[in-house]
């Protein structure tokens, strides 16, 4: 049996239901329709007071309708798919247009299967499916880091541990005859840590997630895992939060990739651009940064957290560079997007689940090698900030201000790194924070955390970045 | 709800003790939603959608686990249900894993708490679509400045039906309705500030229509040519729109898993002052109409309202039953309903009306902050620092928009730098918090 004829029988439907439902959608005259079907099975284990003592699984199971009529659209979905459920869902989606079926109905198309998932193939080959894996083997990984951090200092008085991991079956089908399969795994390990000394508390917190199978989750992760999170909570005590204002930012290599996502990585996401409310609107084909600057964002990265196969539309995954030596020359695009540029769709339409309807969204965004040292960028900062630690950001898309929060980092002082710096947001403007890129490192690395980007609906993301110099942004801080 | 989904909850109650649980909680979520986004004048977008969510926790052998599914067709529910009673047996016994005592139960049939519009079923998908148009209709191709306008009207219907083994049984349904607006100008450069504004309330009939799209314009027209001031500090007065920003913090230092944790800047701090004197921080659950009223929790324990901190003095924790175990505390209830705060003398002082206006005028100068851009709290330490956007004001005046500046501090700092708060909390917000004004507050610019 192939995978595409297993999943037809897990949604219980054919190939000819998928045909009439998608007739029925085009019925009111949209231009194209698609329908996306999804089981999710998620699980997960969590660690408190040295035991492993709460467990759980959640099952999520639908199809959503999607009709497009121009750049509008129509969606409903059900939890139900007997046809008399779906019919009803895609009458509903096919409101959006208000005319007759024309020359849009499918039923002579042929099916083309675009993608077919197997363990064997795609960016995220299965060894051990999750599924396939009791809880008993996962809980030792959390016992052992939990002894692992007790053991590195005196000063632990808690740790919390989690590992969750799910399995989504997607089965797709559109108007253009298009039929893809794809199974998604994906696991997360986060540990958080309290540490308490001379009646101080501080906290430190970290993880690892990856579109991957159960061979994926080693004791050598769980250790490095446990080390990092000590080292992290260890340094909150020497850390203070430092005079703000302007200054120099050093950007640390890997999660400093936040910066990307939220400065530019939004804004060339191309629904903002198509509406033109997005400050880089009028910026396609033109310099926006130093040649040495070079953006990709990446679905194809093997087993990382933001790599798709096919995305939520039906479109095979890529590597799409968003600025090329300094050039913006790709936004993010979705069906939509790229029919109103009259460009193809990059692989970037992406939903939480078939609960919503796709949007442009990021996968792995970073920025590519540049060939500075990045002991020599701290060196050539007289006054600023370097930064290596971050949890959050957000952005204003037509104002370009964008945020990020940084957990730790130093002060910079005549070239060197001082004063340990916690807690402190930083805040810029996309366009000009980009032009004040002034020096990239060639130590370019992937942050492989729990990142998760909340534009309307939620979807895992990874990035990354070299270090590089900003020259100047706001940082948060006291007087 | 229909009694076929109470049905699938007592089934899914009866097969969980059937596969040998001592105890065990089922609740049911039912959710139908419809929005319509307007762009400019067209019909952008539509969603309609039913949803529901089948909640199971489990109590067995000293065990705990916590289930869902959407899958509820009974054969495959005992399955599901069976293999999840497995996983449970697999972990650690935690003997703080119980149901809550009976007496701590909502036992009541009290008063409607006003949250359900009977009339959501009949209301016209076209009426909806033509909500959303007239709001766009208000400022679309009004002013040349307006680049777009995105208008989308909201409803749901959400019903909750909770059963347990020891015999609780109760549902809350509430209906919801929203119009909101977003509105970007072409600012100076290729900047394109925006503005929103939004409404919602429990009943359709008394949701803003009007407005909406106005307001909508006039914020997104007043953030043109912002300005970065000089790093200091300044009086800060928080719009009621965004003020629960700051007070989020407390409210997640005073829950029992952060206390328990240690990982609480509040823990230990019951009956001690830490903050202004004129603080007070309560929660009215049963508050007619309001969005957050409820006469139980997710455990079924009894709502009642609670004076959170009084005259600075931190007066309750939100214990549930696992951590009023594990911390050997009286159980009160898992978190905020309807959390509201004020300046005055007393908790049970009334507040003379006071206005932003009259806020303004009081503080005479400072930083009038409407937006919080990104930033984060230090749950250990009460640390923040957050992004803000805002406008800079003198003799109670708004004088110019602010650009790219920081908030940095410590809450409990914060909290005692309290010099007013208004009495005009959004009423269709859950947390009714005013407009806040503080002094010293550090902000970073230039």
């Amino acid at each position: 049996m192939t995978q595409t004829q297993t999943l037809m029988a897990l949604f219980g439907v054919t190939p000819e239901d998928l045909k009439k439902l998608i007739n029925i959608a085009l019925s009111k005259g949209g231009s194209y329709a698609d329908l996306y079907f999804e089981h999710s099975l998620a699980n997960e284990i969590s660690l408190r007071d040295g035991e492993v003592n709460s467990a759980g699984s959640h099952i999520d199971y639908g199809m959503g309708v999607r009709v497009l009529y121009g750049d509008q659209t129509g969606y409903a979905y059900t939890e139900i798919t007997t046809m008399e459920e779906m019919e009803r869902a895609a009458k509903v989606a096919s409101q959006i247009a208000s005319g007759s079926a024309g020359d849009s109905r499918i039923a002579n198309t042929s099916t083309k299967i675009l993608y077919e998932y197997t363990n064997k193939n795609g960016y995220y080959p299965v060894l051990n499916q999750w599924d396939d894996v009791s809880i008993s083997f996962k809980i030792p990984y959390l016992k052992e880091l939990d002894a692992t951090i007790f053991e590195a200092d005196s000063r632990v008085s808690k740790v919390m541990g989690r590992i969750s991991d799910s399995n989504t079956k997607i089965l797709f089908f559109n108007s253009d005859g298009v039929m893809a399969t794809d199974i998604r795994p994906m696991f997360s390990i986060v540990a958080t840590c309290i540490m308490e000394s001379e009646g101080r508390v501080e906290n430190g917190s970290t993880s690892r997630s990856f579109r991957a199978g159960y061979e994926y989750l080693t004791k050598e992760m769980v250790r490095e895992i446990s080390k990092e999170v000590v080292s992290k909570t260890a340094f909150q005590f020497e850390a203070i939060q430092p005079k703000g204002g302007e200054m120099a930012v050093v950007m640390g290599a890997g999660s400093s990739g936040i910066l990307l996502h939220e400065a530019i990585g939004h804004a060339f996401e191309a629904d903002f651009n198509r509406q033109n409310t997005s400050i880089f609107a009028d910026k396609l084909g033109k310099k926006i940064c130093s040649e040495d600057i070079s953006v990709v964002d990446d679905g194809t990265i093997p087993f990382n957290r933001g790599s798709l196969n096919i995305d939520d539309e039906g479109v095979p995954s890529q590597k799409t560079y968003m600025v090329k030596n300094g050039i913006l020359t790709s936004y993010l695009h979705d069906r939509i997007s790229a029919s109103y540029y009259k460009t193809e769709p990059t692989g970037n339409g992406r939903r939480e689940s078939f609960r919503y309807m796709p949007l442009p969204r990021m996968r792995a965004t970073y920025m590519e090698n540049g060939s500075q040292s990045e002991q020599d960028i701290i060196s050539s900062v007289k006054r600023g900030i370097f930064a290596d630690n971050f949890s959050n950001g957000q952005v204003q898309i037509g104002a370009g201000d964008f945020t990020f929060f940084v957990k730790s980092g130093y002060m910079i002082e005549n070239g060197k790194l001082t004063q340990p710096v916690k807690d402190i947001n930083i805040i810029g403007n996309g366009p000009e924070a980009l032009a004040d890129i002034v020096a990239v490192a060639d130590n370019f690395r992937i942050d492989d955390a729990t990142w998760s980007c909340g534009k309307e609906q939620y979807c895992a993301v990874s990035c990354g970045m070299p270090s590089v110099l900003v020259k100047k942004l706001t940082v948060g801080g006291v007087q | 709800m229909k009694e076929r989904d109470r049905d699938i909850a007592r089934v899914a109650l009866e097969l969980a003790l059937k596969s040998g649980c001592s105890g065990s909680r089922i609740t049911m979520s039912v959710n139908t939603q419809s929005s319509f986004s307007v762009r400019n004048d067209k019909l952008d977008r539509l969603m309609q959608a039913n949803s529901s969510s089948l909640f199971i926790q489990l109590f067995a052998d000293g065990r705990y686990g916590s289930f869902s599914t959407n899958r509820t067709e009974k054969n495959e529910l005992k399955q599901f249900i069976s293999k999840a009673v497995d996983i449970t047996r697999l972990i650690s016994p935690d003997q703080n894993r119980v149901l809550p005592e009976k007496r701590y139960y909502f036992n009541g049939d009290e008063r409607d708490l006003g949250q359900y519009d009977n009339s959501i079923e009949s209301i016209d998908p076209s009426d909806k679509t033509l909500i959303a148009h007239k709001c766009a209709a208000e400022i679309f191709n009004t002013d040349k400045k307006i680049i777009a306008v995105n208008c989308e009207y909201g409803d749901s219907d959400e019903y909750l039906y909770i059963i347990d083994s020891q015999g609780f049984e109760g549902t809350n349904k509430q209906t919801n309705f929203s119009l909101s607006a977003e509105c970007s100008v072409k600012g100076s450069g290729d900047s394109r500030p925006e503005g929103w504004w939004y409404e919602s309330s429990l009943f359709f009939d008394k949701l803003i229509k009007d407005g909406v799209g106005h307001k909508a314009f006039k914020r997104a027209a007043s953030r043109l040519n912002p300005k970065k001031l000089r790093s200091g500090l300044y009086i800060m007065v928080l719009e009621n729109t965004v003020s629960s920003r700051v007070v989020a913090p407390i409210i997640s230092a005073l829950n029992g898993a952060a206390l328990q944790q240690n990982n609480s800047f509040l823990r230990g701090k019951l009956g001690e002052r830490l903050f202004s004197p004129k603080f007070q921080l309560f929660d009215t659950p049963h508050l007619y109409g309001a969005n957050g009223s409820r006469y139980f929790d997710g455990e079924g324990i009894a709502t009642k309202p609670m004076n959170v901190i009084e005259n600075g003095v931190v007066k309750s924790y939100y214990i549930n039953t696992y951590f009023s175990r594990k911390l050997d505390m009286p159980v009160t209830i898992e978190g905020p309903s309807v959390p509201s705060c004020k300046y005055s003398d007393s908790v049970n002082s009334v507040k003379a009306t006071t206005s932003l206006d009259d806020i303004l005028k009081k503080c005479n100068t400072g930083i009038f902050v409407t937006g919080f851009n990104g930033g984060n709290s230090n749950s250990s330490t009460g640390d923040f620092s957050f992004g803000v956007q805002g406008f800079y004001f003198e003799n109670g005046v708004i004088v110019h928009p602010i650009k790219e500046m920081n908030i940095t501090g410590n809450i409990i700092t914060l909290w005692n730098n309290i010099i007013d708060t208004g009495t005009d909390p959004r009423e269709s917000s859950r947390w009714l918090i005013p407009t806040l004004a503080f002094e010293s507050v550090n902000f970073s610019g230039i």
